[in-house]
């Protein structure tokens, strides 16, 4: 093994840790840190048998670290100040390392929420009367459009994406309806519902007091809320969901 | 050691599916306009114009679809051919890039949201193409516009910013944007663009609500070719380049982040521990050391009144505490102090807190505007005339201030240079505990805050506010936090000092 010289056996052992930590800190998405954790206990192991497996790579693997601890007096002005610097920073680091760990870190409760709660009874499978009038689509669609940009338009946008210009004042996020995981895996009717009652209408588990949709049944009459739901669907291209 | 030299390579080299996904995202359109676009690119142009921009824009592109009245600024009329984000000289008329620009990324502070996302870059430059059609100015331009040549960059330095300040008030800036930059100057109430509606001059201390965005050249731009429609005339006849360079670098040096990016939002307000007397005046550097938090306000839209075009855009608070009373300092700015005045339909300024009466065991919670029937809310409400109040909410319309004998807090505020700083003090416990919050240290209280322009006739449910975050008042650290560290280096050094005693004997050996 002491065929090649050059770079020192300890520093190579460092390069592989601090290489083998970046690379599995940089994958995407982020390993959580048991695994992390796991990884590197490994990778010393593996490195550890590899400097220990012959007498004289464990010398040479050792002699730099016996030579810190125990001092040199031949050595240089430099080197004997560094070895001062390294030899107080190794308990003060460890203290550092207690310390993150007692001082009490303070995470506010998570939120569980559910996103789209059982609809009342009174309100399933109530059918647009508006579908009913093909005749009249464009005239419902411009009422609805109408409703949409002097209503909803400052939450959820002029994409119908959620993120309208007072969007980032809220949370929970305002709808995003292009998203498959509203408007298009809904019925009608419950849309409807959602659009009149708002966050008031929610049961509890929804999270009712943190929901800035306003209850649209006190200022929008029933013609105005399914000729925006119309309009949604038209707009964002889904179907509404059915019972077959 | 070619296997260890190999193995790091592989693993730096994994991660790079990670990086890839930037890809996508063309830096604001490669691809060059159709030179004459086609009656199919009108078409086009035209169906894409009626499917997404129509209801601000109105049909004829006169800037008064449905949504136009509840905007502002409004959305453009394109009738005249005055687009404000220009890169070409004072008068003339945008390039097709300049468009194209605007249309992709937006323009930060308004309704209008960037494309990238919708519309594809060939359904953009055909979106050019039918924008061009609603003024004749285009038609008509025989040669096309000039564009403006950036001269050689003035790195930001502090003498830059200081040349710059001076050429602020010498080209008179401030009398729109006001002494400190905030928008504030005393020609500001006054202004209207070319249609005759109100316009604001810009808080040149929120570069993230820029129209144009917030780069140096962006600035430069806005400075030589002025903005189209406003009031913002062009000085490229008053400012050569290096000038121009000293009054951007005096811009970007009111930041209080270099970057220009928005204050990054905190979901948790932090109350710090303090030991003695909390000062009392907003102004007391004691405040500069202490940490701010940032709040974006929104229009309140949810009931009636509502108000769709809010002043104040958001809110900095800093909390601390000692043995007695809370503190909090609340920075927001407002481009006037306004007084109440019937005839002219204005209010006075204010700011408020919202905490619930009742700290919540479980999730549940008062509804964030004001309360609800079941669960009331505290206020602690600030005006710029009528000082401290303290109230109780049941809903919007049910809010009651409390009895003169239960106003235990105060405040101090103070108007300056367009910003407002109120310190409110409350003691952390009170008598009223049926209708005061109790302040207690380790717990998660929900607030929420609230802002009143009363010049723009904001008042009672008129309102820029926000929602529900969390207050946290830090309690004092245990013991422990400083024994077990101690501890550790104790032990940590003298198991060293063990081994390094052991080596020098064995050598001796």
């Amino acid at each position: 093994m002491n065929t090649r010289r050059g770079i020192p056996l300890l520093v190579k052992f460092v390069a592989v840790l601090v290489g083998v930590y970046v690379g599995v800190r940089l994958v995407r998405p982020p390993l959580p840190s048991s695994l992390v954790m796991m990884y590197m206990t490994l990778t010393v192991c593996g490195v550890l048998v590899y400097v220990s497996i012959y007498a004289e790579t464990w010398q040479e693997f050792s002699a730099p670290l016996v030579e810190l601890f125990r001092g040199s007096p031949e050595r240089g002005g430099l080197w004997q100040g560094g070895r001062q610097v390294v030899l107080g920073l190794i308990p003060l680091l460890l203290g550092f390392g207690v310390y993150q760990k007692v001082t009490p870190s303070f995470t506010p409760p998570a939120e569980q929420r559910v996103v789209h709660p059982a609809p009342p009874f009174e309100v399933m499978g109530l059918t647009n009367p508006l579908q009913q009038r093909p005749d009249r689509l464009q005239e419902h669609l411009e009422l609805g459009a109408r409703v949409y940009f002097q209503n909803c338009v400052y939450c959820h946008g002029d994409r119908f994406d959620g993120e309208g210009h007072f969007a980032h004042g809220f949370n929970p996020p305002p709808a995003n309806f292009v998203d498959a995981g509203t408007i298009a895996q809904l019925q009608e009717s419950y849309v409807f519902w959602r659009v009149s009652t708002g966050g008031p209408g929610l049961p509890a588990e929804s999270t009712p007091w943190n929901s800035a949709m306003p209850k649209w049944d006190t200022m929008l009459n029933e013609e105005e809320r399914w000729a925006v739901v119309l309009y949604l669907y038209h707009q964002t291209g889904w179907k509404p969901r059915t019972w077959e | 050691m070619r296997w260890a030299c190999l193995i790091l390579l592989m693993i730096l080299l994994t991660p790079s599916t990670g990086w890839g996904q930037e890809k996508g995202a063309s830096p604001g359109g490669a691809g060059a306009p159709p030179a004459a676009p086609s009656p199919q690119d009108l078409q086009a142009g035209k169906r894409i114009y009626q499917k997404w921009c129509m209801n601000c824009h109105g049909a004829q592109g006169d800037g008064a679809g449905p949504a136009a009245d509840f905007l502002r600024p409004r959305p453009r009329d394109f009738r005249q051919g005055l687009f404000k984000i220009r890169t070409t000289q004072s008068g003339q008329l945008p390039s097709d890039q300049d468009l194209f620009n605007v249309i992709t990324k937006g323009m930060p502070g308004t309704g209008m949201p960037g494309w990238e996302k919708v519309l594809t870059e060939a359904e953009r430059w055909q979106l050019v193409s039918y924008l061009k059609t609603f003024s004749r100015r285009f038609a008509r331009a025989s040669a096309p516009p000039e564009p403006i040549r950036i001269g050689t960059q003035l790195p930001l330095s502090a003498d830059s910013a200081a040349e710059g300040k001076r050429l602020f008030r010498e080209i008179e800036c401030f009398k729109c944007h006001g002494d400190e930059g905030r928008g504030d100057g005393p020609s500001a109430p006054e202004l209207t663009d070319d249609w005759g509606a109100p316009i604001r001059p810009a808080n040149l201390r929120k570069p993230w609500t820029f129209r144009g965005g917030h780069t140096p050249e962006a600035l430069y731009l806005r400075l030589q070719s002025g903005i189209a429609g406003s009031p913002m005339p062009s000085f490229a006849d008053s400012l050569d380049n290096e000038k121009t360079w000293h009054l951007v670098n005096y811009v970007m040096s009111l930041w209080q982040d270099s970057s220009g990016n928005n204050p990054p939002l905190q979901v948790v307000l932090k109350a710090r521990r303090v030991e003695g007397e909390i000062p009392a005046q907003p102004g007391e550097a004691f405040w500069q050391d202490q940490e701010p938090f940032y709040y974006p306000l929104v229009g309140q839209v949810i009931r009636e009144p509502r108000l769709f075009v809010p002043s104040v855009d958001g809110v900095q608070v800093q909390a601390v505490y000692n043995d007695r009373e809370l503190a909090l300092r609340l920075v927001w700015d407002d481009p006037t102090n306004s007084k109440a005045d019937a005839e002219q339909g204005t209010f006075e300024d204010a700011a408020a807190i919202e905490f619930p009466v009742q700290v919540p065991p479980g999730a549940k919670r008062p509804f964030f505007l004001m309360g609800d029937a079941e669960l009331a809310v505290q206020l602690l409400r600030w005006g710029s005339s009528s000082g401290m109040t303290e109230l109780n909410g049941n809903g919007l319309d049910k809010l009651q201030p409390q009895s003169e004998s239960s106003q235990e807090s105060t405040a101090v505020g103070e108007f300056q240079n367009g910003q407002y700083q109120v310190v409110m003090k409350r003691p952390l416990r009170t008598v009223n505990t049926a209708q005061d919050i109790q302040f207690e240290t380790g717990r998660f209280i929900p607030v929420a805050f609230f802002a009143w322009d009363g010049s723009n006739g904001e008042t009672g449910g008129k309102m820029a506010l926000t929602s529900w975050f969390y207050f946290f008042i830090e309690p004092a650290l245990p013991k422990v936090t400083y024994v077990y560290p101690a501890l550790a280096v104790v032990i940590a050094g003298g198991l060293q000092w063990w081994v390094v005693r052991r080596l020098r004997q064995t050598k001796m050996d």
